[in-house]
């Protein structure tokens, strides 16, 4: 799809930020993501290229101004309801809990 | 269902998991062929970039038969070759682009036809 994930060639977006000492996660959901991302693969619930089309259908505002590891969180949850894995349901609830501060 | 296990970590982060698949498909294309990447706009998934869409390359290696993204994105794989196509910066940006720059892009049989 023609989405504004395909940026080669685009112009307007600033210099390129390259720092050299980047860490690998700069939280520690991030580095959580990571880990989910490499279980639910390898349960075998979706391959690489439906996790990326489902990043790519975000929405150009939302793809924009969210970070590399939110488009990821994005994309799994996106394909794990379509594939009927999670619910709605079960997201809010578990959002409810750790909202109380559950972990 | 499978389950990740501590063994299996250090690989995927590593190298990922490959995509090559072991089947016997002809390739379309060889080195040295030039070849046009086609202008088509699909509605789903495709690793096919908008700035190469049109414009003619050299294929500079077959990286071999690959899980083709835009079927396997919804659950219909085609497998098929994968090469690695060098366009000439002046072909994808124009007049002003530098002589001495070539962009490579990784491309299935199915972004491609012979130039003309």
């Amino acid at each position: 799809m023609n989405g504004v994930h395909d940026m080669g060639g685009m112009q307007g977006m600033g210099a390129i930020d390259v720092d050299p000492n980047e860490l690998s996660f700069h939280e520690d959901w991030e580095r959580q993501m990571f880990g989910m991302f490499l279980a639910v693969f390898a349960g075998g619930h979706y391959n690489i290229d439906e996790f990326r089309h489902a990043i790519e259908r975000m929405g150009a505002t939302n793809y924009l101004t969210t970070s590399y590891y939110e488009h990821w969180m994005n994309g799994m949850q996106t394909v794990l309801l379509e594939k009927g894995i999670l619910t709605e349901e079960e997201i809010s609830a578990r959002m409810a809990e750790l909202g109380k501060g559950a972990s | 269902m499978p389950v990740l296990t501590k063994d299996m970590v250090a690989g995927l982060v590593s190298t990922g998991a490959s995509a090559r698949v072991d089947a016997d498909v002809a390739p379309s294309f060889k080195p040295g062929d030039r070849v046009t990447a086609r202008n088509i706009n699909p509605v789903g998934h495709t690793r096919l970039p908008r700035y190469v869409r049109g414009h003619t390359g050299i294929v500079d290696r077959d990286h071999g038969v690959f899980v083709f993204p835009d079927g396997s994105a919804v659950g219909k794989d085609k497998p098929q070759h994968l090469y690695s196509v060098a366009f000439d910066a002046v072909e994808l940006w124009g007049p002003e682009a530098s002589d001495d720059f070539k962009v490579y892009v990784d491309m299935w049989d199915d972004y491609l036809d012979p130039a003309k």
